[in-house]
């Protein structure tokens, strides 16, 4: 497996090899695209806090990235008129000229097109396309990409049963949850993050506080640790269960996060991939994590957890309420009948209320 | 205009399909017969109908001279087993259902294990935006509704044995394109309304709801769903929508803007009309 590094500009290429990157993806916008199209996203990110800066400077990180694949993502849900065929030929110049390894793409329109271009085999598809089982990958395969992202909200046997062979597989392992699921999520970060303002209330009103905690978690708890490192979803105890089930790149998220956060976090997902290849077990990997970057308590009853089921018939050492090894199917809530998490979630998500913008070096939540 | 009818019962149909939704929308729609019962779902697999309920709709379809036209979801391969076993059972006993799907497992489900089934395209493959918020600076909408946008993707469908092309009101328009043509070649479309996806996911609030603290959500994800929803959306509240929302399950939807709307339906040669907002 590889650790799949998000890029920015190429001044942050050797500090995330130093960190352990085997692979990279970025996002460039091609010149003159904001007036042919305004504000469309071409890959889903501001192109000013999250995009490569220029053509030049993507040459600069292929070349500095030496054997190492970048990637370029292409991968917004959906173009506005006009903007697929100049994608497609922006996508077979980074890939012919400028030596992107491949194209990550969401969109049919834009897939089908590349592949119409005999490029299919230089494709990425998306988390966006929203591939959940095996007829899914199936398909993508029947069109020859190379890779398939899965979506973040699979479980690990989900993934098992879709991780069809004749594509690489590629799962996210730390940082940056989603509440909806993003390929189904027709919303625009442009004009606000739309979910973290998703109120429940009236007959779920009991619901609130989990809610806005769950949020929190999947918004890295608003915050990283002192030691630099984010605290959102990770998955990094369930890779000898992704490796066995032949995943082939472990995706960090955030292009948009600074040097510092980047390279923390790819160290700590080169840390957890070194133990699962030397045979570590999921126990050790989370003992290494924690010690690495802190936070226990988020560890303990799997709250920032990618993929929870890794924990499964397990239980959590040090946790008070592991995750259940069956689904409680009664119609009534049953939360006064069990047990609390060992950290209160009302301690902590009152405390991530107050908490600074992401990036801070430390949020005051007690846990960094 | 023809209608299709997804209804909270789908055994008393109305008369006039424009019945199945409020005074203002019966007003805006124009006259036209119904021809189509919806059923299923297309944002989770737990809302599935089983064999028995299906086949009970199909009937009451039947017996008013409707197509049955069953809703799927984007799918987990055991999703994808459900919908399998779903159609083997509904063909077995000589039901004919319309699919919509929304996932392309189930899309070569429908061609490898029932190519014989009308399949139609759902208004997931459709991920234009459909942001709620856009409205406030634009209230009429501002969709330019170029055929041009998804033309690749309509030929795919076609040479693919699709028949339809479904959405609900996105904030670009085009993905309808321009139907079939004089000669019956191409494909219908068809529109959702008065209800909007926002968003949908897995990690679903009512769901969570009947788990104790510390789980549900990311830790309950492919746990079967008694689905608690059916007793009905919920409103919800929004600072930064002038539009009015609605929890269904696992789906946010809101009430598409009906001078938004108007201007969808001579893109339409069917409105499927939602007796609610339902996952």
């Amino acid at each position: 497996m590889k650790v799949l590094a998000p890029l920015r500009n190429s001044e942050e290429v050797l500090a995330l090899c130093e960190a352990g990157a085997h692979e990279f993806y970025c996002g460039l916008t091609p010149s003159g695209w904001e007036q042919a199209f305004g504000h469309a996203s071409v890959h889903r990110r501001n192109p000013k806090s999250a995009g490569v800066p220029n053509l030049d400077d993507l040459y600069r990180i292929v070349a500095l990235a030496g054997p190492r694949p970048v990637f370029a993502t292409l991968n917004a849900p959906s173009y506005p008129t006009g903007a697929v065929p100049r994608l497609v030929k922006f996508g077979r110049m980074l890939l012919e000229e400028v030596g992107v390894a491949a194209l990550i793409v969401a969109e049919w329109e834009l897939l089908l097109a590349l592949c119409e271009q005999g490029l299919a085999p230089r494709l990425h598809i998306s988390s966006l396309a929203s591939c959940r089982n095996a007829g899914a990958a199936a398909f993508y395969r029947s069109l020859g990409v190379a890779r398939v992202i899965l979506p973040r909200h699979m479980t690990l046997r989900e993934i098992e049963e879709t991780a069809i062979p004749g594509l690489e597989w590629e799962v996210f392992v730390l940082n940056d949850g989603c509440v909806f699921e993003e390929g189904i999520c027709a919303t625009s970060h442009a004009l606000g993050t739309f979910c973290l303002s998703d109120r429940l209330g009236g007959k779920f009103s009991r619901l609130d506080e989990r809610y806005e905690f769950w949020k929190w978690t999947q918004n890295n708890c608003g915050c990283q640790t002192s030691r630099g490192f984010t605290l959102g979803p990770c998955g990094l105890c369930a890779l000898p269960r992704l490796g066995r089930a032949g995943v082939a790149s472990l995706k960090v998220v955030g292009r948009e996060a600074p040097l510092a956060r980047k390279a923390a976090s790819v160290r700590l997902a080169a840390v957890a991939l070194g133990l699962a290849e030397s045979g570590a077990r999921p126990e050790a990997i989370r003992d290494a994590v924690v010690a690495l970057r802190g936070a226990p308590e988020l560890c303990r009853d799997a709250h920032l957890c990618y993929y929870p089921d890794v924990w499964r018939g397990r239980g959590l050492a040090g946790g008070s309420s592991a995750v259940p090894s069956a689904p409680i199917l009664s119609t009534k809530a049953a939360g006064s009948e069990s047990p609390g998490p060992s950290v209160s979630t009302s301690a902590v998500e009152s405390r991530g209320r107050a908490l600074p913008p992401s990036g801070s070096a430390s949020c005051g939540s007690g846990l960094c | 205009m023809e209608y299709g009818l997804r209804l909270v019962n789908p055994f008393a149909p109305p008369r006039d399909p424009r019945d199945a939704c409020s005074r203002p929308w019966r007003e805006l729609l124009p006259e036209g017969p119904a021809v189509a019962l919806y059923f299923g779902s297309e944002f989770c697999e737990d809302r599935l109908p089983d064999l028995e309920e299906a086949e009970a709709i199909c009937a009451t379809a039947s017996d008013c001279g409707w197509e049955p036209t069953l809703l799927t979801p984007l799918v987990t391969t055991v999703g994808l087993g459900l919908v399998e076993r779903l159609l083997a059972g509904l063909t077995a006993s000589r039901r004919a259902p319309a699919v919509v799907f929304n996932d392309w497992g189930v899309f070569g489900l429908l061609r490898e294990r029932h190519p014989s089934l009308p399949r139609r395209a759902g208004r997931l493959m459709n991920r234009s935006l459909r942001d709620p918020r856009a409205y406030r600076d634009a209230p009429s909408g501002s969709a330019a509704h170029d055929g041009s946008r998804f033309e690749r993707l309509r030929l795919f469908f076609i040479d693919a044995g699709v028949s339809a092309v479904e959405t609900d009101v996105d904030l670009d328009g085009g993905f309808l394109g321009t139907g079939r043509d004089d000669a019956g070649a191409g494909l219908s479309r068809a529109l959702h309304l008065p209800f909007t996806f926002t968003a949908s996911g897995r990690n679903c609030p009512m769901k969570a709801l009947l788990y104790p603290d510390g789980n549900g959500f990311s830790k309950a994800l492919a746990d079967p769903c008694p689905a608690p929803c059916r007793t009905g959306p919920v409103p919800v509240q929004r600072d930064d929508s002038p539009l009015l929302h609605w929890r269904g399950g696992n789906t946010l939807f809101y009430e598409t803007p009906q001078q938004v709307a108007q201007g969808w339906l001579a893109h339409a040669d069917r409105v499927v009309l939602h007796e609610e907002p339902a996952p």
